[in-house]
């Protein structure tokens, strides 16, 4: 799941010199993350994966790294 | 073609330039200078001119276009080599006898009312205003040469000392996004997202747009305001605006706020909701390529009258009408009517872009633009500080309005724009009032 959310945020929203260099945890609202982006990047979730996420849950906490956003997909695949 | 070889050519102009380029015409009819956008950097002191000289020098080489010519051949227009380069870097010094404020004014107000026909314009210019307490370092670009965040990125690349670190900028070399976002979709698709473009705008259209000010006397000359909010103001600001649209919508925090205030200046304008045009740009976060061209699609966000007047049920309207947009994919759909939109003549683009279908009515009530928080590292300037940023854009009329806002060193700067004699300072200081208010939560 991180591979492709990788793929889509360096390929479509954010550029960094070098992805392999940027960790599950480093702060993806700190590398340019913005809020058009964040719209974008929940519409490709909710395509990919089927789920729905709630506007109410639309939170750095949840959207601030790969890992953090894994684990709001991944709670609402249950 | 008349009178340019095919080797004078050095760039086609892409659909987002061809749409700006409509509006430089529109603005152009208006009898004003036209679609120059404007972004000032304010310094701590004089700074080192040698090294600007040199870096706006290397610039220029780097990036032909930016001595070019816009010269149209058959339907298209395109950015050709002149045989005279244009000066792109003027040193503006204060006289003795002037005061300090009044001459800044003055000289930006000359620059960007300045009238010069399209093909010898230069496509930008920058401008060192000194005198002995205040330093602005003023760059001007016509609209189709590049869009806001091109400009960021031209005096980022100013800013860099590091001639390695210069030489990452616009690099990899990149067809014009726009193209590249239309080649991603098969001809059926492009056919389907221009319906739903035009369906879109249609929806938009049934109701009639609200203007900010009655555009009977003829624009003379662009105006603007500047208004700075203190770092705490600012904090408040960001806050609230998460609070009410969230992490998704900044942006529209700002709309929002301002067609309030609008709409408690006159309450009693003609029409049925405001609507305000932004644009989002289809470059990376953080990117520093494309540097020239536009790279941008159009969005809307419009609100009907009675629901402006309530603020929760303004912010749950944009912030829901935002996310449709783009579950729909509208956002995109406005890429190929730009590029139909590049086949026709100036005039009847221009038309088709300002005026609602089957009226003559405006279907902008105020042009929108959020630069968001900017990242230039306050000590980059070559020999000086940058204290503060600031923008201004030449705006048609009607709606003879533009607002446009950014955050610098964790302070809000809200930039209007505005057509006089159809605009006045003293109409600007009361919406800033009432906007203000909006922004900051204080408003009845």
């Amino acid at each position: 799941m991180k591979k492709k959310l990788r793929d889509f945020i360096f390929q479509e929203l954010v550029f960094v010199a070098d992805p392999r260099q940027f960790s599950d945890d480093d702060n993806l609202l700190e590398a340019g993350l913005d809020s058009m982006g964040i719209m974008r990047l929940i519409m490709f979730i909710e395509n990919e994966y089927g789920v729905t996420l709630p506007d109410t849950e639309i939170e750095p906490d949840n959207v601030q790294s790969f890992n953090a956003l894994e684990q709001w997909i991944l709670r609402h695949q249950k | 073609m008349t009178g340019i070889n095919k080797e004078d050519i050095l760039e086609k102009l892409n659909p987002a330039d061809s749409f700006t380029l409509a509006m430089d015409e529109e603005i152009r009819q208006d009898g004003l200078a036209g679609s120059y956008g404007c972004y000032a950097l304010e310094l701590s002191k004089l700074p080192d001119i040698l090294v600007l000289q040199q870096r706006i020098d290397e610039f220029s080489q780097r990036f032909p276009v930016a001595l070019a010519s816009l010269q149209q051949i058959g339907r298209h227009f395109y950015w050709c080599k002149r045989n005279e380069p244009p000066t792109l870097f003027f040193q503006h010094h204060c006289p003795d006898s002037e005061n300090e404020a009044d001459f800044q004014q003055r000289t930006i107000d000359r620059i960007i009312n300045h009238r010069q026909a399209r093909e010898t314009t230069a496509p930008i210019e920058f401008h060192l205003l000194s005198s002995p307490t205040r330093h602005v370092f003023f760059t001007r670009w016509l609209h189709p040469f590049t869009d806001a965040r091109g400009a960021d990125l031209i005096l980022k690349y100013l800013c860099t000392a590091d001639v390695t670190q210069r030489r990452q900028f616009g690099l990899p070399e990149t067809e014009p996004l726009v193209n590249a976002q239309l080649r991603k979709y098969r001809w059926w698709q492009k056919i389907s997202l221009l319906l739903k473009g035009k369906r879109y705008i249609q929806t938009l259209d049934s109701l009639a747009s609200i203007q900010p000010f009655n555009c009977d006397a003829r624009p003379q000359r662009l105006n603007y305001s500047i208004r700075r909010l203190s770092e705490e103001q600012t904090e408040r600001v960001v806050s609230l605006a998460r609070e009410q649209v969230g992490l998704t919508g900044t942006s529209l925090y700002y709309i929002g706020c301002l067609m309030r205030a609008l709409e408690k200046m006159h309450p009693d304008n003609p029409g049925a909701a405001y609507c305000a045009p932004y644009a989002f740009n289809l470059r990376k976060q953080r990117a520093l390529t494309p540097m020239t061209g536009n790279h941008v699609c159009a969005l809307f966000a419009q609100a009907p009258r009675e629901i402006v007047q309530d603020r929760q049920k303004l912010f749950a309207h944009l912030k829901q009408q935002n996310a449709q947009v783009i579950r729909q994919q509208l956002d995109y759909a406005f890429l190929p009517l730009m590029w139909a939109g590049s086949w026709l003549s100036l005039a009847k683009y221009g038309k088709i872009l300002r005026q609602s279908a089957g009226s003559e009515k405006e279907r902008s009530s105020f042009w929108f633009s959020d630069v968001g928080r900017l990242d230039m590292p306050a000590d980059s300037f070559p020999g000086a500080e940058i204290k503060a940023v600031f923008y201004a854009c030449q705006v048609t009329s009607p709606p003879a309005l533009a607002f446009l806002s950014s955050i610098y060193r964790n302070q809000l700067t809200l930039s209007y724009s505005f057509v006089e004699p159809i605009g006045n300072p003293e109409q600007i200081e009361r919406l800033h009032q009432l906007t203000l208010a909006e922004l900051l939560g204080e408003a009845e």
